[in-house]
This record gives structure tokens, sequence and C-alpha cells, in this order.
């Protein structure tokens, strides 16, 4: 009886993180895949897939606020910005052209940047609580531009536009993870910091999310006023997801320019939020794994789209031509989201459950 | 949870054994027993489209801005015509029993260093060096890696930090001394008491203003700076700026459509100063605007190098080499880029040593490069370093034709100005701003 799928004997089983053996044991292999990976694959590859995991750490931050809260962000880019700038100011080289503390301690700049962009995230949470749907996405929207005019401007910071600046160079506890070494190279190192991060935010995110607070959340995406009715606060459940939101975009934000080595202010447009709504959306809203899926996918989508000519020869590589691979991939983001939106507005993550009840039954799968 | 730990402990201390069994980043080693060294992005079998079939390929990757960025109106013409230049390369026998390809590593940037440093990444372990690498921003993504790899790179950009870069081949003056030299031409023709930089934020504007600066205060001028955002509805501060404070001489550094809307709104407003604008804020579309009177009547332009229709044997061969192209100076920027990798791969390979580290080392060795004659003597020092930069820059009058088809009007042939002669580089002139 005890491994039956939707067979609950207590709470415990319907809160527990991994419910099943399976989903152990799949987590597990997944797992040891990722630890495994620094000695299977090339140091460029390495790169790409670090800076997936550190963009599911965005997409899971944009996921607690708009998947489980429902509140429709576009300010994402903005949560982002402030913390790939905190981060860079605190370890930046105090003699460079651009602000800089010369903190390289990773434990110190990567939660400060979560904290100084949660604390934006508070501080923006009001409109939250005066507005909804529509309203509250056109207004985050307004933060996209602000934040994008004061990045702009101010280069001291920011090095300008056209310049940029370099991101933090991370040290653990004095060892320097941003160099190569006998043991290490360093994609290597990098990649696997960023995994360990990758695992924790999504743990905490999942823990959250079967929460009181979790919970709380659901309620205010299904109903809000039915939410309130039933004594949820909805001003501090509000604010605790942007902050929480915010928290999590500031962090990835911090590490996301780590594995390339330069940023600037310009990244930082509204494209870059409706990249990360793309991936909440092509993902599946409202869960932590649907969230990772997506950011690897959109992540990883341009890449493999550069592969797409040398096994279709009539595209072409060359922008002169047409059919291009530039062309396929740009359609290629809008036809994801129409047809997810259409055919599967669970995301990658339905289409996963599709596949698990379809085996569950197996052979009797009608 | 535990026993998971312990799962995911053991599997990570398994794979800690596994460590050396994953290909590395520069597999492709294709030494000879006769013919250069060579190590990355050399083989032995021909180029994919190469007809000599006999040779061998040397690789180069393009990095540029081919779709959406900014800058896609002039790449794609900077990048057709490197393939064509090296496609000549071939034609003429190639290097040292090599033919050079250049098109199957061509990668779009977007102008985003996040994208051009994926793409680097992605043909790092296939080509021997890049025949462009577009933008300062999306350069400096990709300069430590490439330092650390020995990997050499020619330049879309005129930015004045490349010339403390090693690994950079950049051609002409930089903006920084072309500034400089159109200050001085200014002086010498109509006498300015007053100059004003309007300019685009980053290494393209900021170089180029801080060129003005330090000229204009050299030559005893008053020196006023204007910063600008791209987009035609976004001049009306630069325009009053230039009306109220009635500079002499306005140094223009944006985009084509900004200048038209600059030079235009001024020139509305009764503004009868002068105006130079560096290369890229041209573009001969401009004559059909609205605002052609005012250019023809303000505007001039100078120009690290000659333009399309010059007569020399290096725009000659540019010419045939792109047949039936609409005539732009994109391509002759591109081609004249190319012409140092070239002096680069020929003096490695004279030196037996097509290696990444022969290659840079055989660049930085060049004292002069054969450009056929566009631009002239003495360019491409890289022996040099900062000290041996290219001083020497042009200036147009865009709006008058000179004779023949697509000709402009030269209003004074390669020259160094006082200011830019005596100039010595200690850093990158947008620092000084």
């Amino acid at each position: 009886m005890r491994n039956r799928p939707l067979l609950r004997t207590s709470y415990n089983q319907e809160l527990a993180l991994l419910d099943t053996t399976s989903k152990k044991v799949a987590v597990g292999i997944l797992l040891a895949v990722g630890a495994a990976l620094p000695w299977l694959v090339e140091d460029q590859l390495l790169q790409l897939i670090g800076l997936a995991c550190v963009t599911a750490i965005g997409a899971i931050g944009l996921n607690i606020v708009t998947g489980y809260a429902g509140q429709v962000s576009l300010g994402h880019a903005f949560f982002l910005a402030i913390g790939a700038y905190t981060a860079a100011a605190i370890a930046g080289d105090p003699d460079a052209r651009t602000i800089g503390f010369g903190v390289q301690e990773i434990l110190i700049w990567l939660p400060a940047a979560g904290l100084v962009a949660a604390v934006a995230g508070v501080l923006v949470a009001p409109l939250a609580t005066r507005l909804r749907g529509l309203y509250l996405a056109i207004v985050t929207l307004g933060l996209v531009f602000i934040g994008g005019h004061v990045i702009n401007e101010w280069s001291e910071l920011t090095g300008g536009p056209g310049i940029g600046r370099q991101p933090p160079a991370p040290k653990l506890f004095g060892y320097d993870l941003n160099a190569s070494d006998a043991f290490l190279t360093r994609d290597q190192k990098l990649y696997l910091l960023m995994l360990v991060l990758l695992v924790l935010a999504a743990l905490a995110a999942r823990n959250l999310a079967r929460s009181r607070v979790g919970r709380a959340f659901t309620a205010i995406r299904d109903r809000d006023i039915a939410a309130g009715v039933m004594g949820v606060n909805l001003a501090r459940y509000k604010t605790i997801a942007f902050g929480v939101s915010s928290f999590y975009a500031g962090c990835a934000g911090a590490l996301l320019y780590v594995g390339v080595g330069y940023f600037d202010p310009t990244t930082f447009n509204l494209l870059l939020s409706v990249q990360y709504i793309a991936m909440v959306l092509i993902g599946g809203a409202g869960t932590v794994s649907g969230a990772i899926l997506g950011a690897f996918l959109i992540t990883l989508l341009p890449r493999l789209i550069r592969e797409v000519p040398s096994f279709l020869p009539f595209i072409s590589n060359s922008p002169a031509e047409s059919p291009n691979a530039y062309q396929l991939e740009t359609v290629l983001y809008g036809v994801l989201i129409i047809v997810f939106l259409i055919f599967e507005p669970r995301g990658l993550f339905g289409i996963w459950i599709r596949l698990r009840t379809y085996w569950k039954a197996w052979p009797f799968s009608y | 949870m535990k026993r998971l730990g312990m799962i995911a402990l053991a599997a990570v201390l398994t794979v800690g054994s596994l460590a050396g069994c994953r290909g590395g980043d520069n597999t492709d080693n294709s030494k000879g027993s006769s013919g250069p060294k060579s190590d990355v992005g050399i083989t032995k079998e021909p180029c994919p489209k190469s007809e000599h079939k006999d040779r061998g390929c040397i690789y180069l990757g393009i990095i540029s801005d081919l779709t959406v960025g900014p800058f896609h109106v002039l790449a794609v013409p900077i990048t057709d015509a490197q393939k064509a230049f090296w496609k000549r390369v071939n034609a003429q026998g190639g290097i040292g029993g090599y033919d050079i390809d250049a098109e199957t590593y061509v990668r779009d940037n977007k102008y985003n260093p996040q994208t051009h440093n994926e793409a680097y990444q992605e043909m790092k372990g296939k080509v021997l060096a890049l025949a462009q690498s577009l933008g300062s921003p999306t350069t400096a993504a990709i300069l430590p890696d490439m330092k650390q790899n020995n990997v050499i790179a020619a330049p879309a950009a005129w930015t004045s930090a490349y010339a403390f870069e090693d690994n950079i081949l950049e051609s002409g003056a930089n903006y920084c001394i072309e500034s400089m030299n159109a200050v001085d031409y200014a002086n010498e023709t109509f006498k300015p008491k007053t100059v004003m930089a309007v300019h685009l934020a980053g290494d393209y504007g900021d170089d180029a203003a801080a060129g003005a600066k330090i000229a204009a205060e050299k030559l005893g001028m008053t020196f006023i700076n204007v910063k600008t955002d791209s987009g035609t509805d976004k001049q009306a501060g630069a325009v009053t700026a230039i009306v109220t404070q009635k500079p002499d001489l306005v140094i223009l550094t944006t985009g084509p459509a900004d200048a038209a809307a600059i030079v235009g709104g001024a020139a509305q407003r009764g503004f009868k100063g002068r105006f130079i604008g560096t290369s890229p804020s041209w573009n001969q579309g401009l004559l059909a605007t609205a605002a052609a009177p005012a250019l023809k009547a303000l505007y001039l332009q100078s120009s690290p190098w000659k333009s399309w229709a010059s007569d020399t044997p290096g725009h000659k061969a540019m010419r045939e080499a792109l047949p039936g192209v609409t005539p732009n100076d994109g391509y002759t920027s591109g081609w004249v880029w190319s012409y140092p990798l070239l002096a680069a791969l020929k003096k490695a390979q004279a030196d037996g040593d097509l290696t990444r580290a022969g290659l840079l080392k055989a660049a930085k060795s060049l004292t002069k490069v054969d450009y056929e004659g566009m631009l002239p003597d003495g360019a491409g020092n890289y022996a040099g370093g900062a000290d041996g930069i290219f001083r020497q820059s042009l200036i147009y009058n865009p709006t008058v034709g000179a004779g023949g088809p697509n000709e402009i009007k030269l209003e004074k042939d390669y020259f160094t100005g006082s200011v830019a002669k005596d100039y010595k580089l200690d850093k990158p002139c947008y620092e000084k701003l």
C-alpha cells in the first residue's frame, strides 16, 4: 500500500518533498548526472549549462510570484539588474573605472545581492496590493523602463552602455573559483557552484510552496477575494511573494554573467523580462521543476538552433540567405509560447504529467 | 532524504575518479610531418567549399551583428566583404598550402556580450583566429579568454582601447585620433572658438568626444560636452544645446538617422556653425531625407580610410570581388580590416609556426602591413604597441559628388593633425572624458 500513487494515509505523506520511491530515484539519478557532468562534457558546453542553472534560479523566482502567487510581473529584469550590479559593485576591483569594493567572497556578495533586490521587491509590493492582473503587469513594465534608464545613465556603476563592466569574480573561503587550477578548470568550478546553488534554490522554493505561505500564495492566485475572506492577509502575502521572488532574481542576476565575464547595461531590457515569462509559461507555471525545465530549454535553444544548419542543409547559416538559423530562432520563441498556451497550458511539466499517467497504467493506458 | 544524500555522495565519488575522460577544448591536432607547425583550427582536409582539393584548410571565425543589433546595416556588408576577401586570398594561392575558410563559422552576436561569448566558446576549439569580432562590449567579454588561449582577432570597431591589446589587430586611426584630426582640420580652415561634441554614450561616442576635448584644449578652444541617446525622437535636447550655446564646430558621433535629425533640427532653428561627423554617423541615404539641404550646407565627414569608389589597388580588388553590390563603406571597412590578419598569417607561415601562439607572435612582430594602398605606408605597426598607432585620417564632403560614380568629394587627403602627432596615448581616450 505504501507506494500507491495518489493514495495517502497521512498528512506527512501528502506533504512529503518526494512522495514516491520512483521520484526519489529519479531525482537521485538527475543529481548524480548533474554532479558528473564536469567530467563528461567539454568546458564550453559546461559554461552554457551553468548559465542555464543560474537562469533556472531566476525563473524559479519569477515562478514564485507569477506561478504560485498569480501576480504577473514583467519587472523581473529590473530585479536581476539590481542583483547583478550590487554583486558587481561589492566584488568589483576598487581600482577599476567602475565602483568596486573588492570583497570577492561569494558568501558576502551573493546574499547581499539577493537582499538588496528583495528590499526593492518589498518596496514595489504595495503596487501589487492595489492592482492585479493586466494593470499590475503594466506597472511592473514601468519598473523595467525606470531601471533601464538609471543603469544606462549611471556609468560610474554600470560602465555605461557600449562599455559595460565585469561581473563579480567568486571566491569561496579564499578559494578562487574564477581561475583554472590543477584539479579543476574555471568552467568546471563555476558549473559546480551554479549546480549546488540551483539545488539549494529549488529545495527552498519547493519547501516554501508546501508550507503555510505557499498555500496562501495558491489561494491568492486562485481567487484573491476568497483568500481574503478565508483570512489570508493579502497585503502581507503579496509582499512576501514579491520579496522572495526578488531575492531569487537578485541572486540569479549576481551569478548570471560570472561565466561570460562581462555585461552591458542594455542587457536588462523588456526582452529579458519576457524571456523569463516565456520560461515560466513554457516550463509550466506553478511548479519548480517546470521553471527549471523552461529555463534550460530557453537557454539552450539558441545553441540547439545554431546546430540545425548542419543537419538540415536548406537552412542557411548566413543571414543574407533565407531561410536561415537566425530567423528560425526568432520565430521559434513566438511559436513555442503560442503552441504551449493553446495545446499544453501546463507547459513542459504538463507533458511530463501526461507521460507519467500514460505509463502509470501501462499497458492499460486508456 | 538521508539515503538520497548518500546516493548522491557515492555518485560524486565515483565520477570523481573518471576525471580526464572528456574531450578537451583543443582536440583538433593535425600536426603534419611536413609544413608548418599547427594546433587548433587547421586541418589537412580541404575546406568544405574549396575548389582546391589538394590544399588543407585554415578556419577563421566571424562573430558579427547580423540580425537585430544596432549595427547590422553595416555589419552584414562588413561580413560579406571579409568572406570575399578570403576567397580572393584562396584564388591567389592560399597561404602555404592552405585555403582559408571564413564561411563555416559565422555567427550572430545580436550585439550582446553574452551571445557573443556563447558563439565564441562554441567555435573556439575549431578556429585558428577570428576574422571579425564586432563591437567593443562584446569583444571585451571574450578578451580574457582570447589572451589565455592566444587567439587573435580583427576587430570591427575603432576604439582606442585596442591599442593596448596584443590580441586585437586594429586598423586605421581610432575614433579619438580621428576626432583630434577633425578639430585640427577645422582649426586650419574655419577657425572655430568653441567646439561641442554631441555623442552617444559608450566607447564609440565617448572615445571621439574625448579626442575632440583633448584637441580643443590643446588648441585653446572652449569645449562643450553633450551626450545624447540613440533614436531620432530623442535629439531635441542635443538640438537645443546646439542652438542655445552656438558652438562654431560640432563633432558628431551618432548613428546616421540621429545625425540627420540633429543637423536638420539645428539648421531649422537658424544654426550656422559646422558639423563634422565620424564615419559611422554618415549614410548616403541621408541625402534623400528632409535634412538634405542642411547637411549639404553644414556637414563634413571624417574618415579613417578612403571610401568605396577610391582609386587604389586594394579598392579595385574589392570592387572586383564584390560585383553587383550596392556601394557601402561597410564593404570597404570589412576589406581593410582583413589585411593585418592576412599579414600575420603570412608571417607565421614564413616562420613555420601556424600554431595560435606562433600566429600571435607573428602578429605582435608586424611593423607594417601591406594594405594595397588602402592605407598609406606606416599603417599596421603592431610591434610599436600604443606608440605605434596610426594617426592619419581624412575629411570628406559626402554631400558633393566628385566625377565618377559613387565618388564623393575629398576635402583633405590623409593627414596627421598637430595634436594627434604629439599625442601620447597612455590609456584609452574614453577614460579621459
